[in-house]
C-alpha cells in the first residue's frame, strides 16, 4: 500500500496521442409511413465546444426514391457518401435502372462491414420506397449490422428522440391504445416538435432541420429553424 | 437486433479538445531583466500572461512593488508568484513597523528565498528581487526555481531569457548611466519578445534609486527595433 | 469504525474518503461528474461604474442541465461576482466570501472594497490549489471608484478594464478587443457586454439561453434578469395530451389505517395582560 501510494505520486508521461476519429455532432431521424418515408437531420456541424457550420445538412439523396441520413465523424460521412454515390452510378450504368432501396441497404451493410477493424464512425439510416411503393427505413450500426424498422433516431440526440417516437408512433406505454399509422403531414409536425425539444437539451443539435419526404412523386425537402445557441 | 458498436464514439469525451487553456494553470511565460547602474537598479519585463495558448492578460504588470524602494519581477505560475509576493509584502511591512526603517534589499530577497526554498516541491516561481537601500545602494538578487539566492550585477529570468544570455553578457558594463541602463534592459526585453512565443505585449520598465521609483512603459513604435525579415 | 451519519458536520470540507476514492479511480471506477457551467461571463468598466454579464446555461457533459441558471452572484450591496467552472464551487465560494465581507462591514462600519473581496477570493482559491474549480469575474464600486478583476481557479488575479471568463471567453473577448473604449456611457457599456455575452451564447456550445446583466454604479445596483431572451423556444405543432387512463395501473390495494382519534377541548381564556 505504501509503495502504491508513492507510485501514484508520479504521473504518466504526457504523450501527444493522435486519434483518427472525431465527433461532429448531428442527429438524424427516419420514419416510414404507408406510402412515404422521411428523413430529418439537423444542420449543425460542431466539434468540442465550437460550431463549424450552421448549414450542413446530413441528408443525402441516393436515387430518385432513396435517401440517406448520415452523421458522426464528418470525415467518414464525406468518404462514405462519395463511395456510395460512385457505386450507385456504376449500378445504374450497368443495369439501366436505379438501385432499389432494399439493395442499397444491403450494399451499405457490406461497405460498412468491409471496414470492420477500422470502421467508418458514422450512424446511418436509409429511407425510401420499396418495390410495392411502401415506405421503408433501414437503420445501421457503424460496422454494418442493419435492420428494417418503421422509425429510428440516430446520432447525438437519439436517446432523447427515440422514446418519444416509441410513444407517439409506436404507441408504447399507453394503456388501451393501439398505434395508428400517421400521415406524412402528421409525421412532419411530430418531427419538428421532437427536434425543437432535443435542441433545448442537446448542445450538438440546433440551427435548422432539413426534412426530406420521399413518396411516389419524388423527394421534397423542407427547412425548419431551431434555436441557434 | 444485436448492435455491437452503437454506444457512442471512442472520442466522445473529447469535448475538451482544444480547451487546454481552461484547465491549465495561469503562468507568466515571461521575459525578465534587471541590472545595476550608477545610482540604483533598472528592472524590465514583458506584459504577457498565458494559459496554454491563450493570452489571459496582454498588459500584465510583472514588476510588483514590495516597498517604495524594492520591487520584484515575477515568472512562473501566476498564482504562486502573486501569493508569494503578497506574503513577503506582509512580512516586510511588519518588519518596517518593528524597526522603523526601510527594509534592506537583502532582507526582502531572503524572505523570498525562504518561501521559495521551503515550498520548492509545490510551487513554480522564478523571481528577481531588485531595489535600493542605504547600506549597499542598488542591488539585484536572483531566486531561480529551486529557491537558491544569488546577488548579481545583472540578471535575466523567465522563458524568454534563454535568448538573452549572449546579449547581456556582451552588453553589460559596470556603472552605466541611467539612460544607458534603461536602453540596455529595454533592448533585452524587446529582443526576447521577438523570439519567445510566451513573451509579448508591451515593455514595462522601472528605475529605482535613492529618489524612489520611476516607472516607464514602452508600447508600439517606442519599443526598440532590431533586424526583422520583411 | 466510522461514527453513525447522524453526527453533525464540524464545518469545513470532509476529506474522509480521498485516499479510498483515489485508489478506486486508479482501478477504473468512474465517478459522478459535477455540473460544469460551460459559460460565458464578462465585465467591463465604464464612466461611472461596472457592467457584469453572464449567460444562463448549465451543462452536464453534452446535456443542458439548467436552461436558466443565475451566474451573477451577490457579494455585497456594492459588489457582484460572475462564476464559471464547477457550479457548486462558484456558488459556495461566493456565498462564503459574501458572509466574510458582511462581517467585515459590520466590524469596520465601512463599505467593503473590491480589492478586499479580491484578496479574500484569491487566498481561498490559492489555499485549495485549483481543486476548487471556480473562475470568477469580480466587479463593484467602492470609495476608490469602479473596480474589475478576473480570478482564476488556482488563485491568480488580473485587474483590468474589461475581462471575460469561461468556455465562451474567447468569443466575448473578441467582442471587447474590437469595440471596448475607456469612459463609455452606461448604455454603451451595457450594449457592449450584451454583445460579448451573445457572442458566447451563439458561438460557444457550452453557453446558451439568456443574457443576464448587472450594472453597478455608486449607490445603485441594477440586476436585470433576464436582460434579453436570446433564444425563444419553438412553438409546438401538435398536442401531447393523453386520454385519462392512458397510464396503466398495474395493481391497487386499499389499506385501512388503525388510528386512535383524540379530541381535546380548548376553552376560551382571556389573555394575561398584567
Amino acid at each position: 500500500m505504501a509503495s502504491a501510494s508513492v507510485l501514484s505520486e508520479y504521473k504518466a508521461p504526457i504523450s501527444a496521442h493522435f486519434s483518427p476519429y472525431d465527433f461532429n455532432g448531428g442527429t438524424v431521424l427516419a420514419i416510414a409511413g404507408n406510402d412515404f418515408a422521411l428523413i430529418a437531420t439537423d444542420t449543425r456541424l460542431s466539434q468540442g465546444f465550437a460550431i463549424h457550420s450552421r448549414e450542413c445538412p446530413k441528408t443525402f439523396t441516393l436515387t430518385n426514391n432513396t435517401i440517406l441520413g448520415c452523421c458522426g465523424f464528418h470525415g467518414d460521412v464525406l468518404t462514405l457518401t462519395k463511395t456510395l454515390a460512385a457505386r450507385l452510378q456504376i449500378f445504374e450504368k450497368d443495369h439501366n435502372k436505379p438501385m432499389p432501396t432494399a439493395s442499397i441497404a444491403a450494399m451499405l451493410s457490406t461497405i460498412l462491414y468491409y471496414r470492420r477493424f477500422f470502421p467508418y464512425y458514422t450512424h446511418n439510416v436509409v429511407a425510401g420506397l420499396d418495390e410495392e411503393g411502401k415506405g421503408c427505413v433501414y437503420s445501421f450500426d457503424p460496422v454494418g449490422c442493419y435492420e428494417k424498422e418503421s422509425f429510428r433516431a440516430k446520432g447525438s440526440a437519439s436517446a432523447m428522440l427515440q422514446p418519444l417516437l416509441d410513444n407517439q408512433i409506436g404507441g408504447k406505454n399507453q394503456n388501451g391504445y393501439t398505434a395508428q399509422s400517421l400521415t406524412s403531414t402528421q409525421c412532419v409536425a411530430l418531427v419538428k416538435d421532437v427536434f425543437t425539444s432535443a435542441a433545448e437539451r442537446d448542445i450538438y443539435t440546433g440551427d435548422n432541420i432539413i426534412i426530406s419526404v420521399v413518396n411516389k412523386d419524388g423527394i421534397k425537402s423542407e427547412k425548419f429553424p431551431l434555436r441557434r445557441d | 437486433m444485436a448492435m455491437m458498436m452503437t454506444s457512442g464514439f471512442p472520442n466522445s469525451e473529447g469535448l475538451g479538445v482544444g480547451m487546454e487553456w481552461m484547465n491549465n494553470e495561469v503562468s507568466t511565460g515571461t521575459t525578465l531583466a534587471a541590472t545595476e547602474f550608477e545610482g540604483g537598479v533598472i528592472i524590465g519585463a514583458d506584459s504577457r500572461t498565458t494559459t496554454g495558448s491563450y493570452v489571459a492578460n496582454r498588459v500584465t504588470d510583472k514588476l510588483t512593488k514590495i516597498t517604495d524602494y524594492i520591487y520584484c519581477c515575477r515568472s512562473g505560475s501566476a498564482a504562486d508568484t502573486q501569493a508569494i509576493a503578497d506574503i513577503v509584502k506582509y512580512h516586510v511591512d511588519f518588519h518596517r513597523m518593528e524597526t522603523g526603517e526601510e527594509p534592506l534589499v537583502n532582507t526582502v530577497a531572503n524572505i523570498f528565498r525562504q518561501l521559495c526554498y521551503e515550498n520548492r516541491d509545490q510551487i513554480s516561481a522564478g523571481i528577481i528581487v531588485a531595489g535600493w537601500d542605504k547600506q549597499k545602494g542598488g542591488q539585484v538578487y536572483s531566486i531561480p526555481l529551486g529557491g537558491m539566492l544569488q546577488r548579481m550585477p545583472y540578471s535575466i529570468g523567465g522563458s524568454g531569457s534563454t535568448y538573452l544570455y549572449g546579449y547581456v553578457d556582451a552588453g553589460y558594463k559596470p556603472n552605466m548611466k541611467k539612460e544607458d541602463a534603461l536602453q540596455f534592459i529595454a533592448n533585452a526585453v524587446s529582443l526576447a519578445i521577438n523570439r519567445d512565443g510566451s513573451s509579448g505585449g508591451i515593455i514595462r520598465l522601472a528605475a529605482i534609486s535613492k529618489d524612489g521609483v520611476e516607472r516607464f512603459t514602452l508600447t508600439g513604435k517606442d519599443m526598440p527595433k532590431f533586424f526583422e525579415d520583411s | 469504525m466510522a461514527a453513525p451519519c447522524v453526527e453533525l458536520p464540524k464545518g469545513g470540507f470532509s476529506f474522509d474518503n480521498c485516499a479510498r476514492n483515489a485508489r478506486l479511480e486508479q482501478l477504473g471506477l468512474k465517478f459522478p461528474t459535477a455540473y460544469k457551467t460551460g459559460t460565458t461571463i464578462a465585465g467591463a468598466i465604464f464612466k461611472d461604474g461596472v457592467v457584469l454579464g453572464a449567460d444562463t446555461r448549465a451543462t452536464e457533459d453534452t446535456v443542458v442541465a439548467d436552461k436558466n441558471c443565475a451566474k451573477i452572484h451577490y457579494l455585497s450591496d456594492n459588489m457582484y461576482c460572475c462564476g464559471a467552472g464547477t457550479a457548486a464551487d462558484t456558488e459556495m465560494t461566493t456565498q462564503l466570501i459574501s458572509a466574510e465581507l458582511e462581517l467585515h462591514r459590520l466590524n469596520t462600519g465601512r463599505v467593503p472594497r473590491v480589492a478586499t473581496a479580491n484578496r479574500l477570493l484569491k487566498q481561498m482559491l490559492y489555499r485549495y490549489q485549483g481543486h476548487i474549480g471556480a473562475a470568477l469575474v469580480l466587479g463593484g464600486v467602492d470609495v476608490t471608484g469602479p473596480n474589475l478583476y478576473s480570478i482564476w481557479p488556482h488563485g491568480s488575479t488580473d485587474k483590468l478594464p474589461y475581462v471575460t471568463m469561461g468556455s465562451g471567453s474567447l468569443a466575448a473577448m473578441a467582442t471587447f478587443e474590437d469595440r471596448f473604449k475607456p469612459d463609455m456611457t452606461r448604455e454603451e457599456a451595457m450594449k457592449l457586454v450584451r454583445d460579448a455575452i451573445a457572442a458566447g451564447i451563439f458561438n460557444d456550445l457550452g453557453s446558451g439561453s439568456n443574457v443576464d446583466l448587472c450594472v453597478i454604479t455608486k449607490d445603485k445596483v441594477e440586476y436585470i434578469r433576464p436582460y434579453e431572451v436570446a433564444n425563444i423556444r419553438g412553438v409546438k405543432q401538435r398536442s401531447y395530451r393523453y386520454q385519462r387512463g392512458t397510464t396503466a395501473i398495474l395493481s391497487s390495494e386499499v389499506k385501512k389505517l388503525d388510528l386512535d382519534v383524540f379530541g381535546t377541548e380548548v376553552k376560551h381564556q382571556p389573555m394575561d395582560t398584567q
